[in-house]
């Protein structure tokens, strides 16, 4: 059987291989800057501290290393939100076109046509980015900024789903 | 057989028909909106579309989005599940249209019993009893003692053309009559215009009971038993039991048989639920149909084992009832308590994070719920977050395993509606079977403000 990652902390008495000592400093450094929650996290431990207030119970939640595949690797534990509609390969400074509606997405006005955009094309406000068909209606999808096509994120003939990321477009001045 | 069904719902009752799909190896189909991306109805059906921002009017009630989603996603079939789109013939013609079955019954049944004055009289005229009232506006003071000596005492004189209780008037004695005639005609003009009138029988202290129904495409139809429904507040309902106390053998097989016989002769299939006021008399008046599943229908699926959900989808696959349901024995006693997430006092709602989720269990228990640890319970849809039901024997049995599950019920984090329920089954007229629609009103006084 493999043998329990090291604790982080050295000295003083431990449950589970975290020194009491040092979640006291933590308690104190939350109390003097007056924080409500608190999240630490090394290869080996995560550790996350939540202040007890009149509704909830809020336990200290220590997880050793051996037990941290349950949660996930990111720092933050409640951005899965934020993290399915970002996908992979987006960059802070990309406005995103979003679908706001549940359909099928087209790249061209019809079959065999040159699609609206392609990546690296520049666009403006309000030109035809796309096709999302609905219930047998073509809806137009357009651009609400100007800009550079970064990233196109759907493929031809794809189900889309609202909210979902379309393009990735770079800001820039009009064309 | 379905080969995959969309659940055009969220919550609890989308739990129920997943796993009803699933039971009946139908591949599932989850919507949500942005606020229940995390919710457990997303996580567990087989395939999820996201379908619109947390308002329910641009997300579950959006027809649109939800057949568009129902297309790209290839199902050949959609539940509504409750409230929503369950009611709305328009959405079971736009399935229709769109070659999905609708698993409810047909959109003109839908609009007949969504139509309540419309509802009254297709039922009435099917042979169910209707609260006995004038026909229409009273003309005169004549006419007044002519329907007064038809329909008995107490009665209520009702503006025909307002509401919020002006040009309203009781009337408990013969002497009372035209003087409250008289002056209910001269408030309704007053305040809405119209000096027109009618009356109605006045039921003071009415039990709210209701059959089940289930019907199948080849005009069978079949009830399951009552439910009684009389604890209410501000006509929600808050607790549910069945058999009703208040119903001897003799009258639930009376108006069991009527209740049959009205909805084989209007057509009816799949679910629904017949709702009966009954006065101190005994007597039964039909007031409404609701054309779906019903949020308690689990206490009746405790008492006779038969599995409502499951039965819907089949005979909306063209089963026959014998087929979907066959035989069935009604077996002890059963009660629901619908927990939500409101203060237990001011019934203020109270959305936020549960910190701490632990449900009850044992022998006669059952939850449905779609709340968890560490879920967040969102302000935009309803506060029920979880239905307790117990079942035993005969009802003592029923109510002390409540207890005992109410008491193991943990919620921390939310303020929930527990200490009602536990309230509500220690009152002795409760227990003793004695109240009436008004007994959760006179519980609970202090109401919010």
């Amino acid at each position: 059987m493999a043998k329990k990652s090291k604790p982080v902390f050295g000295g003083g008495s431990d449950i589970r291989g975290v020194d009491l000592v040092e979640v006291e400093r933590l308690l104190a450094f939350m109390q003097k800057h007056g924080l409500e929650e608190f999240e630490y996290e090394t290869s080996s431990i995560h550790i996350r501290l939540k202040k007890a207030s009149a509704q909830s119970t809020g336990p200290v939640q220590v997880i050793p290393a051996s037990e941290v595949s349950a949660l996930p690797a990111t720092a933050s534990t409640e951005s899965t939100a934020a993290a399915r509609s970002s996908p992979a390969g987006a960059t802070d400074d990309l406005h995103l076109i979003k679908s706001p509606i549940v359909g099928t997405f087209y790249a061209a006005p019809s079959p065999g046509a040159d699609p609206f955009v392609v990546r690296g094309g520049r666009v403006d406000v309000g030109q035809v980015l796309c096709i999302i068909e609905a219930m047998k209606l073509m809806n137009e999808i357009e651009s609400d900024v100007a800009g550079e096509i970064a990233q196109v994120y759907v493929e031809n003939g794809s189900p889309v789903e609202y909210g979902q990321p379309l393009f990735g477009i770079r800001p820039q001045g009009k064309k | 057989m379905f080969r995959k069904i969309l659940v055009a719902n969220r919550g609890e009752i989308a739990l129920r028909v997943l796993s009803a799909c699933k039971e009946l190896d139908i591949r599932t189909v989850a919507v949500y909106s942005e606020a229940d991306r995390h919710a457990l109805h997303v996580r567990f059906a087989d395939e999820a579309i996201c379908i619109g921002p947390p308002r329910s009017s641009e997300s579950y009630l959006n027809i649109p989005q939800v057949i568009s989603a129902a297309e790209v996603a290839n199902v050949d079939g959609i539940h509504p599940g409750y409230g929503f789109l369950s009611e709305n013939a328009n959405f079971a013609e736009v399935c229709e249209a769109s070659h999905i079955t609708f698993i409810g019954p047909s959109p003109e049944l839908i609009r007949m019993m969504g139509e309540k004055d419309r509802a009254r009289t297709e039922m009435a005229a099917a042979g169910l009893p209707i609260i006995p009232g004038s026909d229409g506006v009273v003309p005169d003071e004549a006419a007044a003692k002519k329907v007064a000596a038809e329909i008995g005492l107490p009665l209520m004189i009702k503006a025909a053309e307002g509401g919020g209780g002006r040009g309203m008037r009781v009337v408990r004695t013969k002497r009372e009559l035209i003087p409250a005639f008289q002056t209910a005609r001269t408030e309704a003009e007053q305040a809405f215009g119209s000096p027109h009138v009618y009356m109605e029988k006045l039921i003071e202290r009415p039990r709210h009971i209701e059959f089940q129904v289930l019907g199948d495409r080849h005009g069978n139809v079949i009830h399951l038993g009552e439910r009684e429904c009389s604890l209410q507040r501000r006509h929600q309902k808050v607790l549910e039991e069945s058999p009703s106390m208040a119903l001897d053998a003799a009258t639930r097989e009376r108006i069991g048989c009527k209740v049959v016989q009205a909805l084989s002769k209007v057509g009816y299939s799949n679910a629904g639920t017949v709702e009966f006021l009954r006065d101190d008399s005994g007597k039964l008046y039909f007031i409404e149909m609701n054309a779906r599943v019903q949020v308690e229908h689990p206490v009746t699926e405790m008492v006779t084992q038969v599995d409502i959900v499951k039965a819907q989808i089949r005979v909306a696959a063209g089963e026959r009832l014998e087929d979907a349901v066959g035989s069935f024995q009604p077996r002890g006693h059963a009660i629901e308590c619908r927990i939500n997430a409101e203060d237990p006092d001011t019934f203020v709602p109270s959305p936020g994070r549960i910190t701490a989720f632990r449900v009850p269990g044992g022998p006669g228990i059952r939850v449905d719920t779609a709340a968890y640890a560490d879920a967040v319970i969102p302000p935009y849809y309803d506060s029920l977050i979880a239905k307790l039901v117990a079942h035993g024997r005969d009802r003592a049995e029923a109510i002390a395993r409540m207890h005992g599950a109410l008491d193991g019920f943990v919620v921390e984090g939310i303020k929930t509606t527990i200490p009602l329920h536990k309230r509500i089954l220690a009152e002795p007229d409760f227990i003793a079977g004695k109240f009436d629609t008004h007994f959760l009103e006179r519980l609970t006084p202090v109401e919010a403000r």
